[in-house]
């Protein structure tokens, strides 16, 4: 299956479509050849754990609400791993994105993390914006262009309003996963949108390299590129929360970061924008859940983010790395706590090493650091979970949080 | 005397229009570039908002968290707190519900330490989280 999208510029929409090449091709369902026979995807699971569940669900719910439950909840970022895990492909985990949420409820009881579910790829609201996307055997869908060449065309290129977004591609298939997840999945639907990388993906409307060099050359085209993207997000978590009531929000600096830029560009080009997009966000409707997701190095821009974020009851804060190692828990929660929820990181290079010891000495180092966190700790990876993460070694992370998380051991 | 602008809009969220009277006699206030004038009062265990233009009250929100100190300042308002005539910032306070302690957005007065919380806030993305709080503690 291809996806053809094209830009046109001029107040005109988008358009987006799927291209089926053949009747394998499906969209929510599985053909068997030959057979004739389609089945949903929820066939294809035992059913749920409900018991397993609700105890998750306490658990997941002890550091928003001060009621403490077991122990520190693990919550490491597994997207493709739960298809490999299940015995599918990469790329039916982006490209089949009911059978890829289906997984990660799926392994997630198996690996006793959250209750909760997730889908999710770097670029939601680019096709309306003008890429053109195509699945990669190995990899999350990439961008194949055509890029924004010169900064005069940035001027022509327009927010995507919510009726263009609800026509477009990201939207229906954000709205058909969680569909889907309330049929067969209730128990562990929240439902979230991405602003996600609000530098990244307009980094790829233009090139990485162009946005990188626009913001030394033309920072007001940077900033205007961004601003438009920001906006479409802003669009698809209305959408969202007008079809479920509300809408837990992720955003992220990961293009954004000490590697790439200086902190006062990350502040400009990432943290500001960030408040703009849960600001306007809230405004419409959406929220209250917030996750910031700083990944790749923020070794000192990490300091940027307190006072221009928006705090909200129910925010976790999850920083990647410092430098070339795991973000400290100790200097998250130091700067955090008084404001949100510290998500501390394991690095995802250990997940594909054969040595769950060096996972769980990890885990352990970071729980000891960061467990005391004013208001909840929970333990994540560093970036996403490597598709073929050794069971062992996410096993390593939880056995740490049931030695050094148990609440009320320590 | 006040007149309403909306005042089904009192009955649908609950609040009295003796609570809307009191706020405006005795709430703490801040007012807007359009003199959009926004008080506050904790009546109870609940925190009473109205917002009057003149005599003419055009909206009315509460909620259940009680809001404490201001946690940070951050960027610029469109308000002014009027007991210090001072600018009123966009910022975060402590808040507390069901004896949880969190932090929510709210336009703060670094002067006085007081902070609002506004409609959309107090209506939507606060609302929804009291009933999580609610769900989860209970
Ligand atoms: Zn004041």
């Amino acid at each position: 299956m291809q996806l053809i999208a094209f830009r046109v510029f001029n107040h005109r929409h988008y358009g987006t479509k799927l291209r089926g090449n053949n009747d394998k091709d499906y969209i929510g369902s599985l053909k068997f050849e030959n057979t004739g026979i389609t089945m949903g995807y929820e066939e294809l699971f035992p059913p749920a754990n409900m018991a397993w569940s609700g105890h998750a669900a306490k658990r997941f719910g002890s550091p928003f609400v001060d009621v403490f439950t077991d122990r520190i909840d693990v919550d490491p970022i597994i997207l493709s791993h739960a298809a490999v895990a299940t015995g599918y492909t990469i790329r039916d985990f982006y490209e089949k994105p009911e059978l890829g949420i289906h997984c990660v409820s799926y392994i997630s009881e198996m690996y006793d993390l959250l209750p909760v579910t997730h889908w999710f790829f770097s670029l939601p609201w680019v096709t309306e914006l003008g890429l053109t996307l195509e699945y990669k055997e190995t990899l999350p869908p990439i961008s194949t262009g055509p890029i924004i060449s010169e900064p005069e065309e940035v001027d022509k290129l327009e927010v995507a309003s919510m009726s263009d977004l609800r026509k477009g591609w990201t939207y229906p298939m954000y709205k058909r996963i969680y569909d889907y997840v309330g049929a067969n999945l209730a128990q562990t639907l929240v439902p979230i949108s991405y602003g996600f990388d609000l530098v990244g993906a307009p980094g790829e409307l233009c090139g990485v390299e162009n946005l990188i060099m626009w913001t030394f050359t033309d920072p007001d085209v940077v900033d205007k590129l961004i601003d438009v993207y920001v906006d479409t997000s802003v669009n698809g978590a209305k959408c969202m929360a007008e079809d479920f009531g509300f809408a837990m929000l992720i955003v992220g600096s990961v293009l954004a970061n000490n590697d790439i830029f200086d902190d006062a560009s990350v502040e400009k080009f990432s943290a500001k924008k960030m408040r703009d997009y849960v600001n306007k966000s809230f405004r419409g409707g959406a929220g209250p859940q917030l996750f910031y997701h700083f990944c790749g190095n923020h070794e000192t821009s990490y300091k940027v983010f307190k006072d221009n974020l928006v705090w909200s009851p129910l925010t976790v804060t999850h920083i990647g790395y410092s430098g070339q190692n795991v973000f400290p828990s100790d200097v998250l929660r130091q700067e955090f706590e008084n404001v949100t929820t510290c998500m501390g990181s394991v690095d995802t290079k250990l997940m594909i090493n054969p040595n769950p010891v060096k996972v769980y000495e990890q885990s352990k180092e970071q729980l000891l650091k960061g467990r005391d966190s004013k208001k909840g700790y929970i333990l994540g990876s560093s970036c996403e979970c490597p598709p073929y993460t050794i069971p062992g070694c996410m096993h390593a992370m939880v056995k740490a949080a049931q030695d050094y998380g148990t609440y009320g051991t320590w | 005397m006040v007149s309403y602008e909306n005042k089904a809009i009192l009955e649908e969220r609950g609040i009295k229009e003796s609570d809307v009277e009191e706020v405006i006699a005795s709430g703490t206030k801040i007012k807007n570039g359009a003199s959009d004038v926004l008080s506050k009062k904790r009546i109870g265990d609940v925190t009473y908002y109205a917002m009057a233009n003149g005599d003419v009250v055009k909206t009315a929100y509460s909620h259940k968290m009680s809001v404490g100190a201001v946690v940070n300042v951050q960027s610029d308002s469109d308000w002014v707190c009027l007991k210090c005539n001072e600018a009123a910032k966009e910022g975060t306070a402590d808040v507390e519900y069901m004896g949880v302690s969190r932090s929510g957005p709210a336009i703060v007065c670094p002067k006085c330490g007081d902070a609002w919380v506004e409609e959309y806030l107090a209506t939507k993305t606060v609302a929804v989280a009291e009933g999580l709080f609610e769900a989860k503690r209970a």
